[in-house]
């Protein structure tokens, strides 16, 4: 049994924010207390060997779910792994991840759906969960064998990196996993708006000469998206929402009851357009970071429940593709390890979203809406718990971090908040002390 | 003035001091141009490395030309002949570069920020000799120093620059620079050519060539991409023509001595007439000329050449 004293619990599921000590038994939430007796302690431990450690008056965290990963495996193993991956989530305090479908080969057949979870569960760290294509091969024409792959476990199903074209497919998708209960999660791009730009078409593009994405390239689709859910009472969850059209769109949209959910990146709420530089392709990511309008209008989004989450979209590169002239470079930042305290430093610090908002968003809100294990710390339920640091600084560099890729807009940098240990089902598996 | 640069990637980011200094220098080198023998000791030891990724004719011959004169030693890549076709990266050939030792680097490349890219890989020297949608200082320079040869001081002078904005690194550079030298610009295009965001240059924008027309004393063409009109840009030529073509005709509206230039390569009967182009107006050649100039200057000030430029 694990007695973890003198820890300050954050879990909104219990609307709990206080000094309270907590019993781990076995691979579960046994019991929190304000404080319990040693004797106590030692009687509910029935036995067991009881390790106790004080946390110190830091803050305890249900583990956070990260419903937005691309972890490469299989088939680009030299940007990253699900043992790299995995590793990179529990540093950064995710002891869940969903896996995106869009690896090679892309995964749209049970077989490669129980490899993923093979692979995962063969690491032990994070908790790995597959969303698996919404067609095959991420062609936009046929759909998946949705029952299958849901009976070979996975939570959801998305063309991530692809929108999906055809509104008919969009609409016979969100149709046909009703059978399932498992949400389509809808990268929304069109691909004739957004031209083969490759950042936000505005005042920064066309001084810098770079092909723009309009933000109507995202806001037409969620539209279209939010629409056919209507029509379809399908189970929508939107990626990476980045402009304030797409909010007002999910705001109108859920006061009419459509079962929608949406995730904003922590980089859309940090950086704008005019962060970036031509020869800054840490920044070059898809959807493109809007202006700082559209930055404000997210946070505002995410804080009033607008948006129900958080997500990464980590998206490793190996270094040599973002050495790239920035037209050249391939979209994505790397955010497993520097998300949470990256969000910690620059908005929760600073008293722009408070702690419990950052935890529904980034742990109760993904394991509610994806049905997973953890999300919470109440009694019974597993034990995925993060200790987190406030003080404790990060530096970002390509030695200290187990992704594979270094494509953060972070690297040579120190950010302030950060996870010391990490347990996964009552194992703990990082530890900074 | 003391030359600070080591390289030239814009002008957006010179200051008017620097701009007046490069123009001034170009001033000799125009003379040594029109010596029988063209031929300086100046930069006589230095390399001068051309790195183009997109095809040209009259800008590489122009640099290497410049580069020759000034007596330094000039090699090119030939893309379609290099490794580049093999799959190269543009970063492991900036390494090769790097270690062959050149001085100065020439590139010419289809992304923007691909020269400022360069120069943090590589100890040379870097021109900027068009990267994407983004700048094309040399171009610039050059139609400022065919201005200043008619004009003197561009201080209000009032400049029409004409066509497919949005995606013209020629209009970027000359905007930065011109409203540095106090020039007005006044850029005129059709709206998918000339979206709104491009009011982040900060000078007047119009729909209407006729109406700008008025008073100019210099319009400048900028050539257009046939294959614009197949992604829906524009729905023909010969609309386009009608509303943005320059010819004679519609010069006359300016009122004035008017001068008329355009980066080239020409598309006659579209932006620019023929009769136009052929009329005393237009100074195209003069542009080809005083490229030359320019880039004489550049490379002089770059490769930090330290002899009496008149030796």
């Amino acid at each position: 049994m694990l007695w973890l004293k003198n820890v300050q619990i954050v879990d909104p599921d219990q609307n709990l924010a206080a000094i309270r000590d907590l019993l781990v038994k076995d691979t579960r939430i046994h019991e929190i207390s304000a404080s319990f007796r040693p004797e106590e302690v030692q009687a509910k431990a029935e036995g067991a060997a009881l390790e106790v450690l004080d946390g110190g008056g830091r803050l305890l965290f249900p583990g956070l779910i990260d419903v937005h990963t691309h972890l490469r495996e299989p088939g680009q193993e030299e940007k990253e792994d699900i043992a790299s991956g995995a590793e990179a989530a529990v540093r950064g305090g995710f002891t869940t991840i969903l896996a995106m479908a869009n690896t090679k080969p892309v995964i749209d057949q049970r077989a490669l759906v129980e490899f993923v979870r093979a692979q995962g569960e063969r690491v032990g760290l994070a908790r790995v969960y597959p969303v698996a294509a919404v067609t095959k091969g991420l062609q936009g024409q046929e759909l998946v064998e949705m029952m299958d792959l849901a009976a070979g476990g996975v939570v959801g199903f998305s063309d991530d990196g692809h929108g999906i074209q055809n509104a008919d497919i969009m609409r016979l998708a969100l149709e046909y996993a009703k059978l399932s209960g498992l949400p389509i999660i809808s990268h929304c791009e069109d691909d004739d708006l957004a031209a083969k730009g490759v950042m936000h078409k505005g005042l920064v593009s066309a001084r810098l000469g770079l092909r723009g994405i309009p933000s109507c390239a995202e806001s037409v689709m969620v539209a279209r998206d939010l629409m056919l859910a209507e029509e379809s009472s399908g189970v929508l969850h939107l990626a990476h929402i980045s402009c304030r059209q797409s909010v007002d769109l999910i705001r109108q949209a859920k006061k009419k009851g459509v079962n929608v959910t949406a995730e904003v990146n922590p980089h859309h709420l940090i950086f704008c357009d005019e962060d970036v530089q031509l020869t800054k392709t840490s920044l070059k990511v898809n959807p493109p970071l809007r202006t700082a309008e559209d930055r404000e209008a997210l946070l505002e989004a995410l804080s009033e429940g607008t948006i129900d989450m958080l997500a990464t979209d980590h998206a490793p590169h190996a270094w040599e593709e973002k050495a790239r002239p920035f037209a050249e470079a391939p979209f994505g930042i790397n955010g497993l390890e520097t998300s949470l305290a990256a969000v910690w430093q620059y908005l929760v610090a600073p008293g722009r979203l408070s702690v419990k908002r950052l935890l529904e968003a980034w742990s109760l809100a993904p394991a509610r809406r994806f049905g997973l294990a953890g999300g919470s710390l109440k009694p019974g339920q597993t034990a995925d718990m993060v200790l987190f640091d406030p003080d404790r600084t990060l530096e970002i560099e390509r030695e200290n971090l187990a992704s594979k890729a270094q494509n953060t807009p972070f690297l040579h940098m120190t950010l302030q908040g950060c996870p010391v240990m990490t347990w996964v089902g009552g194992r703990l598996v990082v530890n900074r002390e | 003035m003391i030359w600070q640069r080591k390289h030239i990637l814009g002008l957006e980011n010179l200051s008017k001091e620097e701009i007046s200094h490069i123009l001034q220098t170009a001033k000799p080198m125009k003379e040594v141009l029109q010596r029988p023998l063209k031929k300086l000791p100046t930069l006589r030891g230095k390399s001068v490395m051309h790195l183009f990724y997109e095809a040209s004719t009259r800008t590489r011959t122009s640099f290497e030309t410049a580069g020759k004169i000034l007596g330094a030693d000039t090699a090119s890549i030939a893309i379609a002949q290099s490794s580049i076709s093999k799959g190269e990266s543009l970063l492991d050939t900036a390494r090769t570069i790097a270690a062959m030792k050149v001085d100065l680097v020439v590139i010419r490349h289809a992304a923007s920020g691909a020269a400022a890219f360069l120069t943090e890989y590589l100890q040379a020297g870097i021109i900027n000799a068009g990267d994407g949608q983004h700048e094309h200082p040399t171009q610039a320079l050059l139609d400022m120093f065919t201005m200043q040869e008619e004009f003197g001081d561009l201080a209000g002078k009032k400049v029409v620059i004409v066509g497919d904005i949005l995606h013209s690194r020629v209009a970027r550079s000359n905007v930065w620079g011109l409203t540095k030298m106090g020039a007005e610009v006044t850029l005129v295009g059709p709206p998918t050519l000339l979206p709104p965001e491009m009011k982040v240059l900060g000078v007047k924008m119009s729909h209407n060539l006729d109406r700008e027309l008025e008073g100019a004393d210099v319009v400048m063409a900028l050539r257009l991409q046939l294959e614009r009109q197949q992604s829906g840009l524009f729905p023909s030529l010969r609309e386009y023509s009608r509303l943005y073509g320059l010819s004679s005709q519609k010069l006359q509206k300016t009122g004035k001595k008017t001068i008329v230039l355009h980066p080239g390569p020409m598309n006659r009967g579209v932006e620019i007439s023929s009769e136009l182009a052929d009329s005393p107006m237009a100074k195209i050649e003069e542009q080809v000329t005083n490229g030359v100039a320019v880039r004489m200057a550049l490379i002089y000030l770059l490769a930090g050449g330290t002899s009496n430029v008149m030796a």
